[in-house]
């Protein structure tokens, strides 16, 4: 049973816009947002003190369809919006939101030292291994034989991006898989993601029925990890590079002190402007 | 399954909560799938989505209406003791395609209809509560009613399997 206060009003569809997805139908993106409503939903937190940001792609489309504060940015840049908004608005919870080529490649940057500057914010990739709104190609997370675009037509030939071993190595102090075949699941995840204090990251194994349609059977091969979370990076590390990518669950997690600038005045205006005298 | 088992629904209170939230996500998805669909620029499809799920509603207010005056506990999402992944009539993502038709549909609704007869079917089979049982046999008949519906349906569906929408954009797959 949760613990909800009472009193708490909101159901997961109020957490809901008024704008229709434009997903394909099948799209795994549709569970995450499920999973995003049902997780604020059970928080109980009120759509003013939420914002969403996001990058480009399918996936960044999310923030349209949550009816939270919500910025859709540049490509790859949802991380550094995100964090912008968080140094000036620490009160606010902030979710950002994006795929795997936002996320990974454009926005890779970016994400290594959102990892490491621990601010307290929730990342969710929605990896589908493929740049889906420009129909098709090989992303980092692609597997390197996947030979089924017409730019790669041999495949990428370079091994996988690993997002959690990347992300561990960067000093994230929250890294989960989770499934969009099991969106309960994801919720719980981001329960747990926004509760945590610090930057964490939810990897959201997330079938793109168009263009990856042989991700449908990831429902066969996708299962909890083994072992509860630990807080050792180097045991952390040895289980990622164990697994084959497809274990779901809560896999590293640690306290460290959250990074928030401060936010006292340390010139006036007038001052400032005194250095710009010529 | 056994009496000790924590799946095992025990009371009232707890099975209503379940049933609504069933029946409600089945409706959200019925919803949702529609809308896409529109967007999809399959309206055929997009009407038969909106069709279940306005006798989804209409169901699911019937068991909301079992539930007059009582407390029902709030569960979270993933402390429902469901067998699938999410509500039992609740299909499936990968179930669905945006070249889908309507015997596909039918036959999508179908098996979601049998998943959610199954498991009223489970709950009056093991709770140890024989109001629990009962109101859970009823509920199993209902959705065998349904689903001799929707055979009944498809039995009398005149539209070939072959008939498809076109696809004026489709994939950008190799050959």
């Amino acid at each position: 049973m949760s613990g909800k206060p009472a009193d708490t009003l909101l159901k997961a569809k109020d957490y809901k816009s008024e704008v229709k997805p434009v997903w394909c139908p099948g799209c795994g993106h549709f569970a995450v947002l499920s999973a995003t409503t049902k997780a604020l939903a059970h928080l109980g937190l009120p759509q003013k003190d939420v914002a969403m940001i996001s990058g480009i792609g399918c996936s960044s489309r999310l923030p349209a369809y949550v009816s939270v504060y919500g910025f859709h940015g540049v490509h790859g840049r949802a991380l550094a919006v995100a964090s912008g908004l968080k140094a000036a608005r620490p009160e606010l919870t902030v979710l950002v939101a994006g795929g795997d080529g936002d996320g990974f490649s454009i926005g890779g940057n970016h994400f290594l030292h959102a990892c490491r500057r621990n601010m307290d914010m929730t990342y969710i990739v929605m990896d589908n291994e493929v740049y889906g709104m420009t129909k098709g190609q090989a992303s980092p997370t692609t597997s390197p034989d996947w030979a089924e675009s017409k730019l790669t037509p041999h495949g990428p030939g370079v091994p996988s991006f690993n997002p959690a071993a990347i992300a561990l190595a960067s000093g994230a102090t929250f890294i989960a898989r989770g499934f969009t075949g099991k969106p309960n699941d994801l919720a719980k995840l981001l329960v747990d993601a926004i509760q945590h204090p610090g930057f964490s990251f939810i990897q959201a194994l997330s079938p793109c029925t168009t263009f990856r349609p042989d991700q449908n059977d990831w429902k066969k091969i996708v299962r909890p990890f083994e072992q509860e979370a630990t807080d050792d990076p180097v045991e952390a590390a040895k289980r990622i590079h164990a697994d084959d990518g497809m274990s779901t669950g809560l896999l590293y997690q640690t306290k460290v002190p959250v990074w928030q600038p401060e936010r006292s005045v340390r010139a006036q205006i007038d001052q400032l402007e005194l250095g710009f005298q010529v | 399954m056994n009496e000790n088992d924590p799946s095992i629904i025990r009371d009232i209170p707890d099975f209503l909560a379940h049933a609504i939230a069933l029946e409600f996500e089945s409706v959200e998805r019925y919803q949702e799938l529609a809308d896409s669909m529109d967007v999809h620029n399959n309206p055929r499809v997009a009407e038969l989505f909106r069709k279940l799920a306005h006798y989804g509603e209409l169901h699911a207010h019937e068991i909301e209406h079992h539930a007059l005056g009582i407390d029902l506990p709030e569960i979270s999402p993933w402390d429902f003791k469901w067998c699938t992944p999410e509500g039992p009539e609740s299909g499936t993502l990968e179930g669905v395609h945006y070249m889908m038709n309507r015997r596909q549909v039918l036959e999508y609704a179908l098996c979601n209809e049998q998943r959610g007869r199954d498991f009223y079917a489970g709950v009056a089979e093991f709770s140890p509560d024989e109001g629990v049982r009962e109101l859970a046999a009823e509920f199993a008949r209902e959705e065998t009613e349904h689903v001799n519906i929707l055979k009944s349906w498809l039995l009398n569906l005149v539209e070939p399997d072959s008939v498809r929408p076109a696809d004026l954009d489709p994939p950008n797959i190799p050959e």
